[in-house]
């Protein structure tokens, strides 16, 4: 039993990291753009397809850690340019607007990719034996990936020039605009790396669910989710919230459904919505 | 210039124009009763589909358009209202009328304290509630334990032919011409109500709130409780129109609940148009028309909706109705 108990919590810990790594792209669109972005966990089923084209096309899974991002990078750009950036004065109708990008995106996978799921194989195929049970090694790949890719988007943000700009621009973005920051270019980049991180989770999460057109439809209420309990705009409470959440589910689904677990986090959010609006891990930053 | 005067649709404005509103109407009326006449059998039964589905729409469009909440949660209420129907008609054995009334009922209760917990938080948050309570409810739904709790109530398919019991006489759905007219007089007198609300001292009180949030308070509105009010209301249409669904194509489905349903309400109203109560129906009947008659062309229709949206969205924010709208007016005012 405890066994069984630890490997689910395993499971649900790096499942946790990646949902992470997607609801920080969601977290800082959100406080730069200051909009929800609804298509945003299909960025995700986008990234996941992508790397089964890459494994198709190159028989090489690993290429795809390198060339999803990046296409993500410019994707991002574009959509920011063509959809999101004429209608930035009209919040909701931006958010309108991404939703009619979700169904542009899943019409367009099914279209091209089938609407059966596929899976891909297990890419390195080693399992290592933990309390009496296999566990892929993978698996810890795929945390260890998360890991690195939200260290580095930290490091980006408070170490680097851009990332002292995007944060600027974040708290008050009147006053970044009125210092001569170039908003625009911050807007462009902020709306590709949130693209590109969602599609990078696509990558590591594909070997571990399978790939179809409407697996974004599952992880986007996950990331908004760890986005209401962490604190809106508040990134380190959302990466926090999500592997919380995935843990505690992780841990339910040990001993009970996999739809109480689900309902058990779900009221949470809501409890949570209801007595701190601001997150369980706000400090009001000014 | 002057190609342009001489065309036909050039000289329609001005002849669009000299119409009041009230004929307007009356034409419409006129050509919602000669329609079924016209259409051929099997096409009726769709036709008042289109008229089910612009009422759930315009649910979308009461609370977006008219109190500023962009609500996800439609779909919830409408799927709420086919359980209210099936719980009428198959647990307490009522008739075509109780059924829709309980319908109604059913969305309307559930979303009390739904709409208490999403209309207290604003903008992105209220968003993200609704989505969440549709992801609840169809997970609960879904998973086939709490069983308990809807019963086999939920997906149901109606087994006799519905009947409108008016009095003395009782009308069968088995004709079509019944079904279709049945439809549409209980949306319009759906949408008679919606406008009077939207017109009244309430509605207008909705509008200051979505237009200044901040002064409606200080003006000593309730703001959270009218925006309350006014997501039960839309609830307990969209549950209606649930009902009429139910009663018109005699199944429901356990999808309606799904949130990707409320996403199709969004892009037919916005596509029609949310600052009034006839866009949703324009949006709807482009929608499902161009649906119907061109997807066999092409598989992936909803691709192009997406783009229609976005397009609208970008070049037309007040929708195709708005649209209409704006072009008639310029020739009137000249």
């Amino acid at each position: 039993m405890s066994e069984l108990v630890f490997i689910l919590a395993m499971n649900g810990l790096v499942w946790g990291l990646i949902i992470a790594l997607i609801a920080l792209g969601l977290s800082i669109i959100f406080g730069l753009l200051d909009i929800v972005n609804v298509a945003h966990g299909d960025f995700f089923m986008v990234g996941a397809v992508f790397a089964w084209t890459v494994i198709l096309m190159t028989g090489n899974f690993w290429l795809a850690f390198l060339i999803v991002p990046l296409i993500g990078m410019l994707l991002g750009i574009a959509i920011e340019r063509v959809v999101i950036k004429p209608i930035e004065n009209s919040p909701s109708l931006s958010i309108v607007a991404t939703f009619g990008l979700s169904l542009i995106l899943q019409e367009a996978v099914r279209a091209t990719f089938g609407a059966t799921p596929k899976r891909i194989l297990d890419p390195i195929g080693i399992t290592i034996p933990v309390l009496g049970m296999n566990y892929q090694v993978y698996r810890l790949f795929a945390a260890a990936v998360a890991i690195a890719a939200i260290v580095a988007f930290f490091l980006f943000l408070h170490r680097t020039k851009f990332g002292t700009w995007m944060r600027a621009v974040r708290q008050d973005r009147e006053t970044a605009i009125a210092m001569g920051l170039p908003a625009n270019r911050i807007f462009l980049v902020t709306f590709g790396l949130g693209t590109s991180m969602a599609m990078l989770g696509g990558v590591v999460a594909a070997p571990i669910t399978s790939v179809e057109f409407r697996l974004g439809l599952d992880v986007l209420p996950l990331c908004f989710m760890a986005v209401i309990i962490g604190g809106m705009g508040n990134l380190p409470g959302t990466a926090a919230a999500a592997v919380l959440l995935a843990l505690i589910e992780g841990i339910i689904t040990s001993f009970a459904e996999p739809t109480t677990a689900r309902i058990v986090s779900l009221i949470i959010m809501s409890v949570v919505l209801l007595v701190r609006p601001e997150g369980i891990f706000a400090r009001r930053r000014t | 210039m002057t190609l342009a005067a001489k065309s036909p649709v050039a000289r329609l404005g001005p002849w669009l124009a000299r119409f009041t509103p009230a004929q307007g109407f009356a034409l419409l009326a006129g050509f919602l009763v000669l329609l079924p006449w016209f259409v051929p059998n099997y096409q009726r039964v769709f036709v008042a589909e289109i008229f089910v589905w612009g009422l759930f729409a315009m649910s979308f469009a009461m609370v977006f358009g008219f109190a500023g909440m962009l609500s996800f949660a439609q779909a919830v209420f409408f799927g709420a209202g086919c359980y209210g129907f099936n719980l009428g008609t198959f647990y307490f054995g009522f008739n075509t009328w109780g059924a829709v009334f309980s319908a109604f009922a059913a969305a309307a209760l559930f979303a009390i304290p739904v709409g208490f917990i999403a209309t207290r938080v604003r903008h992105h948050h209220f968003l993200i509630v609704t989505v969440i309570i549709s992801v609840l409810v169809t997970t609960i739904l879904d998973s086939g334990h709490w069983k308990w709790l809807a019963g086999p109530y939920v997906t149901r398919s109606l087994t006799f032919v519905p009947e409108v019991p008016l009095g003395f006489v009782s009308f069968s759905f088995f004709n079509e011409i019944v079904a279709y007219y049945f439809t549409v007089i209980m949306v319009a007198a759906a949408v008679a109500v919606c406008w009077l609300l939207v017109h009244s001292p309430f509605g207008r009180a909705l509008l200051a709130i979505r237009e200044n949030e901040t002064r409606a308070r200080l003006i000593g509105l309730n703001v959270n409780r009218l925006r309350w009010i006014m997501f039960v209301v839309a609830a307990g249409i969209a549950g209606y129109a649930g009902a009429l669904f139910a009663l018109l194509t005699r199944f429901t489905n356990l999808e309606f609940f799904h949130w990707t349903y409320s996403g199709k309400a969004v892009v037919m109203a916005i596509i029609g148009g949310v600052g009034s109560l006839i866009g949703p129906f324009v949006g709807t009947a482009f929608y499902l028309l161009s649906n119907e008659y061109l997807s066999q062309f092409f598989q992936q229709f909803v691709i192009v909706f997406g783009v229609i949206l976005l397009v609208v969205i970008r070049y037309a924010p007040e929708g195709l109705w708005g649209l209409f709208v704006g072009w008639v007016r310029s020739h009137r005012s000249a």
